[in-house]
């Protein structure tokens, strides 16, 4: 380093502190009981960063800058709390992509800031590693909050040939990376814009041709990319908190995008690229026709048999989120749990849109967590378990995943309902489920099924309990 | 359509009476669903507990004059085999209209006149106890709903007689040992009786020829008793196959040295279209203890047990022994109710009232017909060999409302503690797979690095500093979110998603110069974006976690 002010020093020292608080924040989400403070750190590092900036940064346009400041946090804030928690996939989806685009506008503001007319090779790569990332997260992200909101069907788009034009595009925008990092002063912008088309394609592509059931991979993993990009802006500006930030939340994207592939057994790189889950599962097959019929059972039946249950496991599915059940789930449980019915719940790790997705909605409505389990908590329950009451779920309650070799689904952890003495199904319809599996449960002698939707069969269900 | 019920037992009959009923208020519920005219003979539900004005409730109408009643029915619904109306001086057979379909148990095995005469009057029966034992039809199956019952009334007459607790005590006065129950035979009765034995507190044990219910008797806490001789007795449809005589006389062995220990032994043999094979010999009966108990719930088909005499209470040098073999019948109520819902889920699977249609090509209707069109049907061609096929994962054995026993897997109990371990074992091996990814990253990024550092030495230098900073920063976020909960998985994003705002650091390092130039316009559209961000993240993970509570 040349010469250290003073002000680099207080720089320096707020940044650390910033990245401390940083990681104690993702500390703090660790549990329950922490979260709420580990939401606070983050907040004080994130404030802290900004003043730290704004008294030792350069005072231009400081006026300009504390108006976006405010302005882009009054929008931030209006639409956090409009949402509703049933949005919040998409909620989070969109907001991946102000990162990447963000960082593809510090990208170009670095590339293009006055007094750069030499060629620092070394830059001009980060920079163009920043904004292709950039690029790839802000229309990808684009692309899976139009999936999630249902603007653009959640069917995978397979274009022929399509891994061909990935390698290409991928291939013509790293070629560019050559002529951008020799070339003077503006004469590199056309490489740089032009890599910027393609990462921007290449990013609409690869998350359309991912399937609506991989969607809780995308968004963490596009939540990885978020933090990537921050990272290379930080090597880009020779920045450690940015390099430091980038990083937490690239692994912690990559560690969640992992976790929820395993949950769902799909090897990670085939949701990278897309569309390989939906051609050829490693069985090879469609996994068996299932044959029998389904038994259906009437509101009135399963009054009865939750009435005379002992044990309840409620498994809740996407079925629940689409329909906003979850506030008749809740009033269910209380009922029930008042006549002495010990009620849980079950969560698979991919039930619904998105990572835990399933908690967020049962805590909206204030189920208290810790009736509320995971699949590996629960699992060994099922055995004596008078009545699982499977609401809007299909793919994770599965049991061809554990038995039928050559279903698409086969290996990918199950909650197991099916050992319960009484399994009742609460579903829209007869169709299979998002992964396009069809289930055995479904015709199993011990399962009813009750074909409604999950808010109104659950009120209906509400209604005829406290009578 | 219209569905006849009729009296099963009259006064005259000799005892023991038949107490069920073929349909129950219950189950006219769902007949009348289904679109059928159901009318009910005067006093036909009486022995079960269901008086007339039940069946009024339920919908149906009750038949004053039983002649009409038969033959005004499109389809009758019987509990036994039809039957001579003595008291209407006629045959059922000649009471019902000709073409008509009659639904109960036939035996067409034993009853071959009365096929003919079923035959003659062109009638469509469909005989309970000939519903194939496929997965499909197990909602149907007649004999595993009623054998349930007899396995659980079995266990209580035994009780009943037996002169000490089932469970074990400890008193003041003394201590008092659990009796010792054996079970002959694992298949729905005998499982039934293993779980009501069990729920009395006895000590159980099973003996079965059929190595596959081995699961199912642990399952149940029971003892699967073995004899030090290799052969699988399956002989396919939830029965067992006779088995060669090196095989029984091991068995028998098994059988004299338990005879010795237990106090209530019920057996459960039973083989189709042949007597109950003879396994309990009357010097067992001489070896167990005075006071023991024995229900041969095979007594109908001749026995299981060489002193048994049907229906009747048979006492042998002090050993008691239960010939009933009306079992499910002394639980009239529920017998009736089940076997009413074995009828309602036969005639939907036929197509109800609007879609009635008595289809050959259903496995299942194909199985159960003995007569049709004035043809006998029975016995039906052999099943395909496919027909085992769907839900193949479910337990091929039991047919039975007690399969909850049988799931695909043990149940491997492993109390509270197993499942942490495992967990922990899962998470260790998927700790490796984003270890690699990061490292590929920061290979990616220090070859890019080195490479276009040149030969300056400082940049070199400072290029590795940031790379430590980088790889550090990486392992820290994989140490810290391996140890976040799922639960929390949508706030950790939204909340990361926050923190990758920092991005807004790198707008605020471009605001420099004049706003005439693009970079600080770009610089504060970044900066405008990011906070979005920030503001969102922040907030939205903030109302999220806020709902989180005990």
């Amino acid at each position: 380093m040349p010469t250290a002010t003073p002000m680099d020093v207080f720089k320096g020292l707020a940044w650390v502190i910033a990245g401390v608080l940083f990681i104690s924040s993702l500390r703090g989400l660790a549990s329950q009981e922490t979260a709420r403070r580990g939401n606070g750190y983050g907040i004080v590092g994130m404030v802290l960063a900004i003043l730290a900036m704004l008294v030792a940064g350069s005072k231009d346009n400081v006026v300009f800058l504390i108006g976006a400041l405010a302005i882009g946090a009054a929008v931030g804030v209006t639409m956090a709390q409009r949402v509703a928690m049933t949005a919040m996939p998409e909620m989070v989806a969109i907001l991946h992509s102000f990162v990447g685009l963000a960082a593809v506008l510090v990208g170009y503001a670095a590339y293009l800031a006055p007094g750069h007319a030499t060629v620092d090779s070394a830059e001009r790569i980060e920079i163009w590693l920043d904004v292709l990332i950039g690029a790839i997260t802000f229309t990808g992200s684009i692309v899976a909050f139009l999936k999630l909101r249902g603007s653009l069907s959640g069917k995978p788009l397979l274009l022929p040939g399509r891994h061909l034009a990935n390698l290409l595009m991928f291939g013509a925008s790293l070629a560019m990376v050559v002529p951008f990092a020799t070339l003077p002063g503006v004469e590199a912008l056309p490489f740089l814009l032009a890599m910027t088309l393609l990462a921007c394609i290449l990013g609409v592509h690869l998350v359309a041709a991912i399937g609506g059931a991989d969607m809780p991979v995308v968004v963490s993993m596009l939540n990885s990319y978020s933090g990537w990009t921050a990272a290379a802006a930080g090597f880009m500006l020779d920045n450690n908190l940015l390099i430091i930030t980038g990083a937490l939340v690239g692994s912690s994207g990559a560690i969640l995008s992992t976790i929820m592939c395993r949950a769902m057994n799909r090897s990670i790189w085939s949701v990278i690229f897309g569309g390989f889950g939906a051609d050829a599962p490693a069985g090879g097959g469609n996994g068996a026709k299932v044959e029998g019929e389904m038994t259906e059972t009437t509101i009135d039946e399963l009054t009865e048999e939750l009435r005379n249950a002992k044990e309840v496991i409620i498994v809740p599915g996407f079925g629940m989120a689409a329909a906003r059940a979850q506030h008749a789930v809740k009033q269910l449980v209380d009922l029930l749990r008042k006549r002495g019915v010990n009620t849980r719940f079950a969560i698979h790790p991919v039930a619904g849109r998105l990572p835990g997705h399933m908690n967020v909605l049962l805590a909206e409505a204030s189920v208290p967590y810790d009736i509320v389990l995971e699949m590996d908590e629960i699992n060994q329950d099922f055995p004596r378990t008078d009545v699982v009451f499977v609401v809007g779920a299909n793919d994770i309650v599965n049991p061809a995943a554990q038995t039928d070799n050559t279903s698409p689904i086969y290996g990918m952890p199950v909650l197991e309902v099916w050992k319960a003495k009484r399994v009742v199904v609460l579903k829209r319809s007869r169709g299979a489920g998002y992964a396009g599996v069809d289930n055995p449960l479904f015709v199993a002698p011990s399962t009813r099924m009750l074909f409604k939707d999950a808010k109104a069969g659950m009120e209906e269900l509400v209604t005829k309990i406290s009578a | 359509m219209r569905i006849a019920v009729v009296r099963e037992a009259l006064a005259t009959d000799p005892s023991p009476l038949e107490t069920r009923v073929a349909a129950t208020p219950d189950s006219i519920k769902r007949l009348k669903a289904l679109g059928f005219e159901v009318s009910v003979e005067s006093g036909a539900g009486q022995a079960a507990n269901f008086p007339d004005s039940a069946y009024i409730d339920a919908g149906a109408t009750i038949a004053t004059d039983a002649r009409s009643n038969y033959a005004d029915a499109d389809i009758l619904l019987k509990v036994r085999p039809l039957r001579d109306r003595s008291d209407l001086g006629a045959h059922e057979v000649d009471l019902v209209r000709e073409g008509a379909t009659v639904l109960g148990f036939f035996y067409p095995g034993r009853n071959t006149e009365l096929l003919e005469r079923a035959r003659a009057r062109k009638l469509t029966v469909l005989a309970m106890e000939c519903v194939p034992r496929i997965s499909r039809a197990q909602k149907m199956d007649a004999l595993s709903s009623q054998a349930n019952i007899a396995g659980y009334r079995a266990v209580l007459e035994a009780a009943n007689r037996f002169g000490s607790f089932f469970t074990g005590q400890m008193t003041a006065a003394g201590k008092v040992p659990p009796a010792k129950v054996l079970v002959i035979g694992a298949g729905v009765a005998g499982l039934a009786a293993l779980g009501a034995a069990k729920g009395l507190g006895a000590i159980i044990r099973s003996f079965d020829t059929r190595a596959a219910v081995r699961e199912q008797i642990e399952s149940m806490g029971g003892e699967f008793l073995e004899v030090t001789f290799k052969e699988d007795g399956d002989g396919g449809g939830g029965y067992a196959k006779e088995m060669s005589p090196a095989f029984l006389e091991a068995e028998y062995a098994l059988f004299r040295q338990q005879a010795k220990e237990v106090d209530i032994v019920i057996t459960t043999a039973l083989i189709p279209n042949k007597p109950a094979p003879k396994l309990w010999f009357q010097d067992m009966v001489e070896l167990m203890k005075p006071g023991s108990v024995i229900v041969d719930m095979a007594a109908e088909s001749g026995g299981n047990c060489d002193v048994t005499v049907a229906n009747e209470v048979v006492v042998h040098n002090g050993v008691i022994v239960l010939g009933f073999t009306d079992l499910a019948g002394r639980l009239p109520t529920t017998a009736s109710n089940l076997y009413g819902q074995n009828l309602v889920h036969l005639l939907t699977d036929m197509g109800g009232a609007k879609g009635w249609k008595v289809d050959f090509d259903d496995e299942v209707v194909r199985g159960a017909t003995v007569t049709h069109d004035g043809a006998i049907t029975w016995p039906p061609p052999a099943a395909k060999p496919a027909a085992a096929a769907p839900v193949a994962a479910k337990p091929a054995a039991a047919p039975a409302p007690v399969a909850a026993v049988a799931a695909p897997e043990p149940i491997k109990s492993t109390g509270g503690h197993g499942h942490g371990k495992v967990a922990r074992e899962h998470l260790g091996s998927a700790r490796t797979a984003p270890l690699t990814w990061v490292s590929l990253a920061i290979l990616v990024v220090a070859y890019l690095g080195l490479s276009t550092s040149g030969n300056d030495a400082s940049g070199l230098h400072h290029f590795a500093q940031q790379l430590t900073i980088f790889v550090l920063s990486c392992f820290v976020g994989v140490q810290v979110i391996w140890s976040v909960t799922p639960a929390l998985h949508t706030p950790l994003m939204s909340v990361t998603n926050a923190i990758s705002g920092i991005i807004v650091v790198g707008g605020m390092l471009h605001m420099h110069g004049d706003l005439s130039h693009p970079a600080p316009i770009l610089a504060l559209l970044a900066v405008l974006f990011a906070t979005i961000n920030i503001g969102g993240g922040f907030l939205v993970t903030r109302r999220m976690l806020r709902m989180f509570h005990k």
